[in-house]
Parts: C-alpha cells; sequence; structure tokens
C-alpha cells in the first residue's frame, strides 16, 4: 500500500457539488443564515489505478471484476474506463473493494468514550418536546470512538439526539474524519434531519414529570405540536414580521419537506400509527430507527416509502423488542421496502458488514436469495438515501466522491478487515503503513502501538 | 376445537428434526481441544453413529456435505433464563436492588428453564453456559452463579453453586460507598468474615464485619478455593491489587471477568495462576478504568500463558450470548489459532467449570464464521429441538410464506 502515500500528491479543490436533491438544495434556505454550516475540506489525495478488485458497487446486484480509477478525490470509472498517463497502480489480486459503509444511527461524539456523565451529550432530557436542539452541539469530535469505526470502513455516519423525547432535535450527517470541530466533519449541504421517538421511552422518562405517561399521551404530543408547526409554518410563509421560534422552525422545515423524519420505533402497530399522523400533517417519515417488528409490516413500509434501519440481532432489552427475529433486515428488503443496517452502538458500528453478513445468512436461509452484493446495500446505498446523500457517496458510480474500503478478505467472513478506508479519495486508514487517526484522548496512555504479533 | 387440536400436534410432528439417519459426507470435525480432521459421519437420531473415511450413506439416510461438527460452545458469561427482558421490573431476577442479602442468592433459584431466551440462544450453537447475578445496592458480591445446560429442562442446572460473583473496579466502587479503598476494604473484610466463620457468627448473626452470616457461609466455600471467585475488573491497577490479595489469601481461585487492560500484566497474571474471562472486541475506552482497551489484549494473554475463555461483554442484555462464535472469530484475526479461539469459547470455560456432558453442533460451515448456523445439535446424547420463539416468528411472517390466512392462523 506504501505506494499510494507518494506520487502525484495533489490538492483537492472542493469541487462544485454535484446538483442535490430539491430537499437538500432548500435547506439551506431553510434557515435564513445557516448557522454552524460546514467547513469540510478532504484531505490531500493521490489518483491511483484499483486494478483486478472484486467490486461490490452498491448498485448491481453482482459482484464483478474490474478496475476502479480514484481521480481528484472522486471515483473516475468503475469496471474500466480511460486510464490517466502516469497514474499509480495498485494490484488489488481480486481483493474487495466497496461502497464506504454509511450509520445512520450512532451516538458518536454526544455519548462519547471515556462515558462519565459529564459527557451525557446525547439526550435534553428536560423536556418531551426539544426539537430546537441540535445533535451536533453534544457531538465532541475527539471521541475515539470516530477513529475506531473508520478502522471499520464507516465514511460517513449520522449523529443523532437520544430518543427520550417525543421530537427529540435535529440530527447531523458527518464524515468520518479527523477534525478539530464538528463543523468540519459536517457532510456539506446534507439536510438536517428530526428525530423523533415511539412508545415506551418517551412514556417511561415523562411518566412522572407531567407526561406524556402513556403511547396515548405520546400521540397526542405529537399531534398538538404538529398542529403548532403548521400555524407557525403558516405565519412564516405569509412573510412580514414573525417570532422565530427554534423548536417550531425545526417541525415547519419537515412541514416543507427540508428536514428528513428519523423515528425511533420498535413495534409494527405503532409504526403505522404514525405513517396515519404523517398523512394527518402532510410530512412524511423517512426512516424508521430500530423497528425490531418491522418484519411483520414490510408491504406497509413499501407502500409509504419509508424506510427501516434495522440491527442484525438485537433485542428482548425491553417489552417492545420481545418479537426481533435475525431476519429482519432481509425480511423487510424482500417485502420491497428500503431496508439498512445501523449500529445504535461505538462497538457494532465497527463491523456493521459482520451485523449484515449475519442478517443476509439467515435470510437466505429461510428461504430467500439474496446476494452479498444486493445485501451490501443495507451498508451504504440505503443508508445514504434516507439521509439524502445518494446522489453525492453511497455506491461506487463515476463521479461520485471516492469513499470506499479496501478488504483484505470477503467482508461477508467474521475473518476480514478493511485494509484502507479512503473518504474523498484520501487514505485516512490503512493497515499496512499504520497510518490511523488518533484522538488526542488517546494520547500519553499506555503506549497501544506495539502488539505481540 | 377437536379439528384444531390435531392440526397443532401434526404441526408438531412437522418441526424439523435429527430424528433420523443423517449421513455426513465429508465432515469437518473439531475435537475438544479446537483441532480438525476430516471425516465421514453418520449420525442416527442427533447422535453420532458412525465415523470413518470411506462411509457410504446408510439406506434412507439424507445427506450433507462439507458440515463441520463440533462439540457445543459454552457461554462463559449470561444471565439466561433469570429475565424475560432487559428492562428492570418483576421478572428481571439479574440483580436485587433492595434485598438484604448478597452471595446467598443463587441465579440457580432465578433460573427459568423455559425461558425464551434458552430456546433462542441454543440456536446459535450454545449447549452450556455460565448464569451469574449482577451486584447491587452496598455490597461488591453480586451472588452465587449456576452452570447450565440449554435443554430447556428441568434439570439443566448442573452445578448450582459453582462460583461466586463480585464487582471491584469502577463498579465495585460505586456499591461500595465511592472509592476502590472502600471497595477493597469490604472485599478484605468478606474474605476474613468467611475464614473466621465459626468464631464471628457463633453468638451472633450480625457478627461479621461486613457479611451476614448466611453471606459469610456462601462465601466461605469461595474462600477455601472450593469453587472460584469471578471478579469483574478492568484496570490494570486493579488486577495488580487483586493479585496481591490472591497472594494474602492462597486458596482463592480467582477468575478475571472483564480484564480490559489485563494485557499490561498479562505475566503477573500468569504468575498468580489468575484466569481471565476477556471480550475479544472491546477497544474503546469507554471508561477511565479501561483506557488501555485493545483488541489484541486476548493475544498478549496467549503470548503470557494465561488461561483465558471469550465472551460477548460489551453488548445487550439477554440476548449476548448469542454472538458467542463471532467474537471467537474477531479473535483468530487477532492472533489466536483456529484452535485457540475455538478451545476458548468450548472446552478451556467448560473445563474451568466441570462440565462433564457430552455436547454436538452439526453447522453448515465453518462455526466461527458469522454466516455459519447449527443445523443440528445435541446435549448429553440427546437430540435438540431447532425449533424457537425467533424462528416461530420467522415462519409466520417470512415472505415465502404462502399461507394466506390471517397472521393469527398461520
Amino acid at each position: 500500500m506504501k505506494n499510494l502515500i507518494p506520487l502525484l500528491l495533489i490538492t483537492v479543490a472542493l469541487a462544485a457539488c454535484q446538483p442535490q436533491t430539491d430537499a437538500k438544495a432548500d435547506a439551506d434556505k431553510s434557515d435564513n443564515a445557516p448557522a454552524f454550516a460546514s467547513t469540510y475540506t478532504p484531505q490531500e489525495s493521490s489518483d491511483v489505478l484499483l486494478r483486478n478488485a472484486t467490486l461490490i458497487d452498491g448498485v448491481s446486484n453482482e459482484e464483478r471484476t474490474g478496475d476502479l480509477l480514484v481521480s481528484g478525490g472522486k471515483i473516475g470509472f468503475v469496471g474500466s474506463g480511460e486510464i490517466p498517463e502516469g497514474v499509480t497502480e495498485l494490484d488489488l489480486d481480486g481483493r474487495y473493494v466497496t461502497p464506504g459503509i454509511i450509520d445512520i444511527h450512532s451516538h458518536l461524539g454526544n455519548y462519547p468514550s471515556p462515558g462519565v456523565q459529564a459527557h451525557g451529550d446525547g439526550n435534553e432530557v428536560t423536556s418531551p418536546i426539544t426539537s430546537e436542539v441540535y445533535a451536533e452541539h453534544g457531538v465532541w469530535p475527539q471521541d475515539p470512538g470516530f477513529d475506531e469505526a473508520l478502522q471499520g470502513g464507516v465514511t460517513t455516519l449520522h449523529i443523532l439526539p437520544g430518543s427520550a423525547n417525543l421530537f427529540g432535535g435535529r440530527g447531523v450527517t458527518l464524515r468520518n474524519v479527523p477534525s478539530r470541530t464538528v463543523q468540519g466533519m459536517k457532510f456539506p449541504d446534507a439536510p438536517y434531519t428530526l428525530k423523533m421517538a415511539c412508545g415506551e421511552n418517551p412514556k417511561r422518562v415523562y411518566g412522572n414529570k407531567g407526561g406524556p405517561g402513556s403511547r396515548m399521551g405520546n400521540v397526542a404530543g405529537y399531534r398538538k405540536n404538529w398542529i403548532k408547526a403548521a400555524g407557525y409554518k403558516a405565519k412564516r410563509d405569509k412573510g412580514g414580521d414573525y417570532d422565530r421560534d427554534l423548536q417550531l422552525e425545526t417541525l415547519a422545515n419537515v412541514l416543507d419537506g427540508k428536514i428528513l423524519v428519523n423515528m425511533h420505533c420498535y413495534r409494527a402497530d405503532e409504526m403505522v400509527q404514525i405513517l396515519d399522523i404523517a398523512k394527518e400533517f402532510d410530512y412524511k417519515v423517512t426512516t424508521f430507527h430500530h423497528a425490531v417488528e418491522a418484519y411483520k409490516i414490510g408491504d406497509i413500509l413499501a407502500e409509504n416509502d419509508t424506510c427501516a434501519a434495522m440491527w442484525a440481532d438485537w433485542g428482548a432489552f425491553k417489552m417492545e423488542s420481545f418479537d426481533y427475529i435475525n431476519e429482519n433486515v432481509p425480511f423487510v428488503h424482500a417485502a420491497g421496502a428500503c431496508a439498512m443496517i445501523h449500529s445504535d452502538d461505538q462497538n457494532n458500528i465497527q463491523r456493521l458488514n459482520q451485523e449484515v453478513a449475519k442478517t443476509w445468512a439467515d435470510g437466505n436461509r429461510a428461504g430467500l436469495d439474496i446476494s452479498k452484493a444486493e445485501a451490501w446495500k443495507w451498508l451504504s446505498t440505503n443508508p445514504a438515501k434516507a439521509l439524502g446523500i445518494l446522489e453525492e457517496t453511497g455506491t461506487l458510480e463515476a463521479g461520485k466522491r471516492a469513499d470506499l474500503v479496501i478488504w483484505d478478505g470477503d467482508p461477508f467472513s467474521t475473518y476480514a478487515r478493511p485494509e484502507t478506508v479512503m473518504v474523498d479519495g484520501a487514505v485516512l486508514f490503512d493497515r499496512a503503513t499504520g497510518l490511523k487517526p488518533k484522538s488526542d484522548f488517546r494520547l500519553g496512555y499506555a503506549d497501544l502501538s506495539e502488539g505481540v504479533k | 376445537m377437536r379439528t384444531l387440536l390435531l392440526a397443532v400436534s401434526a404441526l408438531a410432528l412437522s418441526t424439523p428434526s435429527f430424528a433420523q439417519t443423517v449421513f455426513v459426507d465429508d465432515a469437518t470435525v473439531v475435537s475438544p481441544n479446537g483441532s480438525q480432521s476430516k471425516t465421514d459421519i453418520i449420525i442416527v437420531d442427533g447422535v453420532i453413529d458412525a465415523r470413518g473415511a470411506r462411509l457410504s450413506a446408510p439406506d434412507g439416510a439424507s445427506t450433507i456435505t462439507g458440515a463441520w461438527v463440533t462439540p457445543g460452545l459454552f457461554a462463559p458469561m449470561s444471565s439466561l433464563g433469570m429475565t424475560d427482558i432487559g428492562s428492570s421490573g418483576p421478572g428481571n431476577d439479574v440483580s436485587s436492588e433492595d434485598s438484604p442479602t448478597n452471595v446467598s442468592e443463587h441465579a440457580a433459584d432465578s433460573f427459568n428453564p423455559r425461558s425464551i431466551h434458552v430456546g433462542n440462544v441454543r440456536q446459535s450453537g450454545i449447549t452450556h453456559a455460565v448464569i451469574a447475578p449482577r451486584s447491587s445496592g452496598n455490597s461488591i458480591f453480586a451472588g452465587t452463579g449456576a452452570i447450565i445446560s440449554l435443554t430447556g429442562e428441568f434439570d439443566s442446572i448442573l452445578d448450582p453453586e459453582a462460583f461466586v460473583m463480585a464487582d471491584l473496579g469502577e463498579t465495585g466502587t460505586r456499591r461500595a460507598g465511592g472509592s476502590r479503598a472502600a471497595a477493597m476494604s469490604q472485599f478484605r473484610a468478606a474474605i476474613e468474615d468467611a475464614e473466621g466463620f465459626f468464631k464471628r457468627y457463633a453468638d451472633s448473626a450480625d457478627g461479621g464485619d461486613v457479611l451476614s452470616r448466611q453471606d459469610a457461609k456462601a462465601f466461605s466455600r469461595a474462600v477455601r478455593g472450593d469453587i472460584p471467585l469471578l471478579i469483574r475488573v478492568e484496570r490494570a491497577a486493579d488486577i495488580m491489587r487483586l493479585i496481591d490479595i490472591q497472594s494474602e489469601n492462597p486458596s482463592l481461585d480467582i477468575i478475571i471477568v472483564g480484564g480490559a487492560e489485563a494485557w499490561e500484566v498479562a505475566d503477573e497474571i500468569a504468575g498468580a495462576d489468575i484466569r481471565v474471562i476477556l471480550d475479544p472486541l472491546k477497544n474503546l475506552p469507554t471508561a477511565f478504568e479501561s483506557v488501555g482497551s485493545r483488541l489484541d489484549n486476548v493475544a498478549f494473554l496467549e503470548e503470557a500463558g494465561v488461561e483465558y475463555a471469550i465472551s460477548n461483554l460489551t453488548s445487550l442484555g439477554v440476548t449476548k450470548p448469542a454472538s458467542l462464535a463471532q467474537h471467537a472469530g474477531a479473535a483468530v484475526v487477532e492472533g489466536l489459532s483456529w484452535e485457540q479461539a475455538f478451545a476458548a469459547i468450548s472446552s478451556v470455560p467448560s473445563s474451568w467449570f466441570g462440565v462433564d456432558e457430552t455436547s454436538m453442533v452439526v453447522w453448515d460451515g465453518d462455526p466461527l464464521e458469522v454466516t455459519s448456523a447449527p443445523i443440528a445439535m445435541s446435549i448429553d446424547g440427546e437430540e435438540q429441538s431447532m425449533s424457537s420463539r425467533q424462528k416461530a416468528l420467522r415462519d409466520r411472517y417470512n415472505p415465502t410464506n404462502e399461507d394466506d390466512r390471517a397472521y393469527k392462523y398461520r
């Protein structure tokens, strides 16, 4: 891998972004003067031709052997194409190349390591309605978990507020890059999301603090606030003077379709109630999170074009996760809905490929016939779609950001690990040369650099 | 009603079963020490009937090719059968916040072999497990743990008093009132209570320094070294204190649970003959006591000659043991041989806790691969059911299920 680093080091100017989805273009306008704007700049990268790769591109349902050109931080071509003269070549000898993994549900930075009380910045547990808070304001960029997630192939991740509240606050999409600031990690122009929560958590947290104290109260709480938001939106849209209200601004932007709804919800029946609320107030639920019972309503999710972000095999940690099955992701996929894996965990995020491998194998054992390349969409394509960034990343396609992973084996194997991870074509992790980011927090502790091997 | 009953019993009969003759062609057979060999196998009613290089399929046998046949897995840490759901409330017996007792509380008394999680977790190839309580209240002692088999039968508690479980480190600190010094003071005093049991409690039930009479009595078996003392501890410095305690009380048979920083003092642990149950996926400094966490912790222990078992100690609750094989696979990547990693989730911990039941799992691939799963199992010569509540839900909602009746009738 050493030959990747030198030659042709070029500074990649942040290329003019591809035309965004409508939702994204509007996102800039949604807050009149966007605060906390992204300052992300890709690290330096060199052009490289990856030869003889086994390519899983996140689009095709088949893997194939071919070359991939990284040029100017973008993907030049996939499969075959015009090779620039003198470009550095790296023969992968059949090793797998995949899109970088995207985790749509992470609390890295807002529940960082070490998990001391002073670091608990992910849940504004002071009111069931806190749509005015932003996850990014609780993100500590020195969380060592970011570095470990990168070594697991995660190139983009979405940080959400926790699930104590009916309306938890805004989620933020981050590039998994070393940075002194969260602004330096923010995915340029990615839409904000709104975290909402169903079920046990809000009613447990607020049951003795003024409510909601039941699922009935949860639903009443959503509806009351959507009514307020509609009123606010009408006043705002009329022009002229109005008092800016951060809480209602987030909700009004959801009603405008500029902010995507990420909703924590376990039970099938409850998810369908939520879809009815979305119809009542004319907004869209982009993704249900955890969705342990999504397999019971795959058809309904497909009809509503609502995604489900799920674990491979977690459950029974509370009543609403009692009906977990290991085939949730493939069953939702087989029903034609948009399915994806998510971590919600600082350990799980380091091996999401194995989580997909597990659930993929269990799905096929149950009678489905899904290829590995098709299942890979649960790791990058579908989360990119759900986050409104699919035009820029999530697949290996010419013109997209070169966010990719070179694996030392089959990524569906327990024994495979990322060998090289690129974000915008820049090598941020490379096992062979020992290149990896190290949080400030790690400095000065017992030396971690030397193993026994 | 009569028709319905008939239908139900017909369903039960059609449950997938190995209660027949199966010919496993070219099986990879793994011995208890982890070593592999290739052979053909004939399994009758879930038990190996014949093995040899060139067997042929008996009449009427179904044939499987390329399967792996291994001893069952042993989960060295779990709360199986002690709770139905992870959240607290009635039905969750993992800890007992308001009880006045500690060591004398037996996990075996809480164990429900009919818990659906026993059946669910068995589907991942686990045949035996440790069940342990968690500490609570103001005692560093959680209670007395048991060894179970995952048959789901009422005779599946193999050893109801297998070890004593305690917490030092940050959890023990919290229990003892706020400092490591307080936790160690409680620990040392408890040892003295147990050692001096007859003298201290002769006249009074509360004659001990920190333990009540029944807890001191329960603890004395561990203090004598008749059963191991499992202690959750992460920090290297805390492990060194534990080694001091071991040398002051040579009869103690200590097993560390956690040991995130064990690699720093691996030679000292080996020298004290202390064993370790660790999680080879733990690499984050999730607390100040585990800032030195690293993936190759296990390789240091192997190198130093420490005896270790592999467990999942990080992620969520009652379903935790299911990913045991994945954890062992991770240890292979960090430098263990396949044999060492497999032994660390089977023969090593099962020998620690004196399990002498035989077990067998037939897998559809390398058991340490996340994509593999058992296709047949036996425990103590008895074929095990491969059905579970999870599989029942799976079958009801399987997109390939062509049954068009309402879901509740499927």
